[in-house]
């Protein structure tokens, strides 16, 4: 394994750390893990002289490290010291320090010896976060309850990121006074749309006054049916009457029948139940597993981004999703209908950043031209995400992500590729199989990939270096060090004249070196690859070199090489996919009781050969996603160790206390 | 309110007493008399990435100072302008390169270092702090434009949630405000809110407080944490509501614009084209300031760490973040100006749109007060210290204009929003780490 930190155990300490998010720090993957003398000799050599005794700076006594286990004597103040590591700002940057790669073993080590402690009795769910809908988790949910095909939240505030940098981080959706503005709007949008469509009406117009039936009790029958999916539980008592009283208003007033339901419905659409993702609190101390109707809404909003569907409301009422097996069935039906696309675009272009493309990064218009034509921004953007759910569905390895034989593309991409045309292929996309050498297959032979990590107008092979460590390893270098010198002028005077020389510049410099030794030779191996992702054997009349030597002197020439390299740490990899996943699904930022489950998740993952519904189902059956904590701080909801792979351990639920 | 009331009562009387009461009936649904006295404007537009250091300041002070080259597209608005050398903002020190530097801009303090659980501003930010006087007294108590969405994820690198480097305006530590980017959507909720009764339905009233009611059952069911969450949205409802209210009152108390919106003028959407994106945005401020729809506004021409292509510029080549990392070099300092001067020209043209739109005698500029500014000097550099900052326009006469103000190096930031805030008429004690108001800046 890639992961740093030994596995000891530690006595437990306050229940305080579980709930700090927790960034675990992965091992550079070229390196061994620290055992706990060469630690604690690290540490004596690099923190000692100011963190000693009673009088250590920041109250944080570095000296008191006789086992392992003294990291929970303070284990706050250790998190702290191995963030301040890994971003470089401590040691204090004006005395000698550790090297990179030093800092980076010393604060893996730290964090896995803090999680060991934390996950050696059992994990302990965090709450669940009361969160709203997002702006696409409203338009999707509203087109299921509606069945209309407009996007009624397209008028709604962007949102930004928190946690593991997902827009559903119930810790970054923040409500501006313009929302209640927006949200009302378009309630009353999506309304008065859905009353006109024939479609529509079929699914919500549940009753129709008739010879039997008089306009109220229609209205009532009607409220019946859609008050509870709206609010995706059984109703209260008093609901359904209360936006029944909101219809009689409007008839009293001498609004028609439709009018006065649609006034009830938009009632309802900007309620706090509607717009809001809530769970009854769980009264007892020890955590639970989270009721039938709440998993329906954690897993449809998980896979589908949008509101559970018939199916999932049915098992709920009967009470059947707490059984494995159910999860289980119902995660490969999720996954296999189409509204998993959703889950697909909102995961991929986050964890990818491919969404900022067209936005923040766009490709310079006069020197790509090509770029700027709907047919292909289109097929640029879904190639990562219909290939993402492809995985799924199909239930392919992860290790797919990196090396595929087939991609996704349209006609006009095939072209853009040079790839040889396809029959049948047009503009819809679809999988095709790709031909030998056909410098496709697996993420990093993406277009959209390529260009979110260019600048405008040039390849940069920092950029895409720096996108590999953190999108696809999960160890984003630290920052550059703020006043960046200048770089040593060129003694002769003369500019250097290719990309590759001004950047050994760079790797001359030692401030400078440690990281993009790192980062360079990555994107190095990429240059192939211009600013759209378009194969080119020259760039500015000079052959392409994508030879790149990692510091550990694995050397590779171009993407092909390159892939092997990442094939060879597919075990990371996957586990930084399983740590974004877990953040995606449950919508928050992982403390490290998450990051318990997912050493859980990653053993067994292992065992199924990485397939990818493995990983969705291990985080499905895993003890964060479906339990509610406790009023008790810090209680477990399983009490076997972390070793246990998730699925038992949900098959232990209730937990008993 | 009450001062509109006198006003109009003032007019009338001018107008002579043989108008009857049909005239006014005809009259009232449309424009307010531009005659009525003048509102205070604020307003605040944020530039990433800082700009070229040596070609900022201007090398004279005083009144008679000499524009510098980055300053020359205000040739014609010397008189209006302020130039502010030296100010600081001590609490963007550290954290991070820019993240610090932006969501600290208009607040003064030091955000939280967070991924998002945590997010603070850890104060409020100066706009907000006037839209809290002063925000009932308009259709909307201030706007919050821009011309990008948030910047997705976080950045792993630093450590910070890129919701940080997406806003400026923070109406509380945890709240930072949601900016629009759609030109045409600020231009609907201007015009319907120049409608008789803000266009509201007396049925929305009825809808909100079925929300009020909703909310407060709901509250009983949750958890501490969570009923924080719920009372969040009941607060926004309700101010929604008591807008509505407002907009709903017996005509002679009612807000009405103090020039009409004309409905024709509505912009497409948004544009391509991002230069057209700004001037779009910006006419939508002068639109707001014109009516009297707001008195508070800001505006970002980008996120931080932005590197918006400026090849549209005539010699730019590169994105603005990486030419602001300029490494002295000749080439990149060239466009790094240019990229400025672009910004200072549109600041330039908003200033003129104002200065165009006559209110009696004098003009919206003249009762205006517009910041410019960015969060550090020099990208190169990342630091606070010097930070690039012009004000424009007089606040009905309160701001000293016309001059190149130069401080004691490291002068609090906050010193200059403790005296604008008082220009504005709303007057504050402190501000953050102010230390006094900022001398000269005031007549």
């Amino acid at each position: 394994m890639p992961w740093c930190g030994t596995a000891v155990r530690l006595p437990r300490y306050s229940s305080g750390l579980r709930r700090i998010v927790f960034i675990l720090a992965a091992c550079p993957a070229w390196a061994a893990p620290l055992d706990f003398p060469a630690a604690r000799r690290m540490v004596e050599a690099h923190c000692g002289k100011c963190h000693t005794g009673r009088s250590a700076v920041g109250g944080f006594d570095a000296s008191r490290l006789e086992s392992p286990a003294s990291l929970s004597l303070q284990p706050r103040k250790w998190q702290s010291a191995m963030n301040r590591l890994r971003e470089g700002t401590m040691p204090p940057r004006n005395v000698p320090g550790p090297s990179l790669e030093d800092r980076d073993l010393l604060a893996a080590w730290i964090g896995g010896t803090l999680k060991a402690a934390a996950c050696a009795d059992g994990i302990t769910p965090a709450p669940f976060l009361v969160r709203r809908l997002n702006r696409s988790e409203y338009s999707a949910t509203l087109r299921d309850l509606l069945n209309i095909h407009i996007n009624a939240g397209h008028a709604l505030p962007a949102e930004g990121a928190g946690g593991e940098g997902f827009d559903n981080a119930a810790e970054t959706l923040f409500l501006s006074p313009i929302h209640a503005e927006k949200f009302l709007e378009a309630a009353k949008l999506a309304v008065g749309y859905a009353m006109r469509d024939t479609r529509s009406r079929a699914v919500f117009m549940t009753a129709a006054p008739g010879q039997d039936l008089s306009d109220d009790d229609a209205a009532r029958k009607i409220l019946e049916a859609f008050v509870p999916q709206a609010f995706r539980r059984p109703v209260r008592p008093g609901e359904v009457e209360k936006f029944l009283g909101l219809y009689r208003g409007q008839r009293v007033k001498g609004g028609g029948f439709d009018d006065a339901v649609g006034f009830a419905l938009q009632a309802v659409l900007i309620s706090p139940s509607f717009l809001f993702r809530l769970e009854e609190a769980n009264p007892a101390p020890e955590p639970r597993l989270a009721d039938s109707h709440a998993m329906a809404s954690r897993l449809s909003y998980f896979l589908w981004g949008s509101t559970p569907d018939k199916e999932l409301i049915t098992l709920a009422e009967a009470g059947k999703l707490q059984d494995d097996e159910v999860l289980g069935k119902q995660v490969a039906r999720l996954l296999k209908d189409n509204k998993a696309i959703e889950f697909a675009e909102r995961f991929v272009e986050q964890w990818l950043n491919t969404r900022e493309l067209g936005r923040d990064i766009k490709p310079d218009g006069k020197l790509f031209p090509e770029y700027y034509n709907a047919e292909i921004q289109g097929a640029i953007k879904y190639e990562p995400v219909i290939f993402f759910q492809e995985i799924l569905a199909q239930d392919l390895p992860l290790e797919t992500f990196l090396d595929a034989s087939f991609t996704i593309s349209t006609d006009k991409l095939q072209r853009f590729y040079g790839l040889p045309p396809v029959k049948d292929l047009r503009q819809q996309p679809k999988r095709v199989d790709l031909p030998a050498n056909s410098h496709r297959g697996g993420i990093l032979g993406m277009a959209a990939v390529l260009a979110v990590s260019s600048y405008p107008h040039r390849t940069s092979p920092v950029l895409r270096g720096k996108w590999v460590l953190d999108a696809l390893l999960g160890t984003p270098p630290p920052p550059p060090p703020p006043n960046v010198p200048e770089l040593a002028e060129n003694v002769h005077g003369a500019a250097p004249r290719t990309l590759r020389e001004r950047l050994s510049e760079h790797r001359r410099n030692p401030v400078c070196a440690g990281c993009h030794e790192r980062m360079d030779p990555i994107g190095f191996g990429l240059e192939n690859y211009d600013v759209l992702g378009r194969w080119r054997t020259e760039d500015a009349g000079q052959p392409v070199d994508a030879v790149g030597v990692l510091p550990d002197g694995t050397r590779f020439a171009g993407p092909e090489e390159l892939k092997r390299v990442l094939l060879a740490r597919k075990g990371q990899f996957a586990r930084n996919l399983a740590s974004k996943m877990m953040g995606y699904a449950l919508g928050r930022g992982l403390t490290m009781e998450d990051h318990c489950a997912i050493d859980a998740i990653m053993e067994q993952l292992e065992k199924d050969g990485y397939r990818a519904q493995s990983l969705v189902r291990g985080i499905v059956l895993s003890v964060p996603f479906r339990y509610q904590a406790g009023t008790r701080a810090g209680a477990p909801a399983a009490r076997q160790g972390a070793r246990a792979p998730a699925a038992r351990q949900g098959a232990r639920a209730p937990a008993a206390p | 309110m009450s001062r509109f009331l006198i006003s109009r009562r003032t007019l009338l009387r001018g107008a002579g007493v043989g108008l009857g009461l049909p005239w006014l009936e005809a009259m009232t649904p449309r424009a307010r008399a531009a005659e009525s006295p003048a509102p205070k404007r604020l307003c605040a537009l944020y530039m990433p990435n800082g700009v070229h250091p040596g070609l900022w300041t201007p090398e004279t002070e005083g009144p008679g100072f000499n524009l510098s080259p980055a300053l020359e597209p205000l040739a014609d608005l010397k008189s209006e302008l302020m130039v502010l050398t030296n100010l600081w903002n001590a609490g963007s020190v550290g954290g991070d390169g820019h993240y610090v530097k932006i969501s600290g801009f208009l607040t003064c303090t030091t955000v939280t270092k967070t991924l998002g659980v945590d997010v603070s501003c850890n104060g409020v930010s100066m706009d907000q702090v006037a839209a809290r006087r002063v925000g009932a007294e308009t259709p909307f108590p201030s706007l919050e434009l821009a011309v990008a969405p948030v910047t997705t994820g976080v950045d792993r690198n630093v450590g910070y949630t890129r919701v940080y480097g997406s806003h400026v305006s923070w109406s509380g530590p945890t709240s930072p405000l949601a900016k629009e980017i759609n030109p045409r959507s600020v231009f609907e909720r201007l015009f319907r809110a120049a409608q008789p009764g803000g266009a509201a339905s007396s049925g929305d009233k009825l809808l909100l407080d079925s929300v009020i009611d909703d909310a407060r059952a709901l509250r009983k069911t949750l958890g501490a944490q969570d009923r924080l969450r719920v009372d969040e949205y009941l607060s926004v409802v309700r101010g929604l509501e008591q807008r509505i209210e407002r907009a709903s009152r017996p005509e002679r108390k009612a807000w009405r614009p103090r020039v009409p919106v004309d409905g024709a003028r509505k912009p497409e959407g948004i544009p391509k084209e991002y230069a057209e994106h700004v001037k779009l945005m910006l006419d939508m401020i002068a639109l707001a300031f014109e009516t009297d729809s707001t008195r508070i506004a800001t505006f970002m021409f980008q996120n931080e760490v932005s590197n918006q292509n400026f090849s549209f510029v005539e010699g730019v080549s590169s994105g603005h973040h990486t030419v602001s990392h300029h490494q002295k070099k000749e080439d990149n300092l060239r466009q790094y100006q240019l990229i400025t001067r672009w910004h200072v020209e549109q600041y330039g043209a908003l200033l003129r749109r104002l200065a165009a739109m006559k209110e009696g005698e004098r003009s919206v500029l003249d009762s205006s007060m517009v910041l410019f500014g960015a969060g550090i000097r020099d990208g190169d550099r990342h630091d606070p210290h010097d930070l690039p900052l012009l004000v424009a326009g007089r606040a009905g006469g309160r701001l000293a204009v016309g001059q190149h103000l130069k401080y004691p190096k490291d002068t609090p930031l906050a010193n200059l929003y403790v005296s604008m805030l008082d220009a504005f008429g709303t007057p504050v004690e402190r501000f953050a780490d102010s230390t006094g108001p900022l001398p000269g800046v005031l007549v």
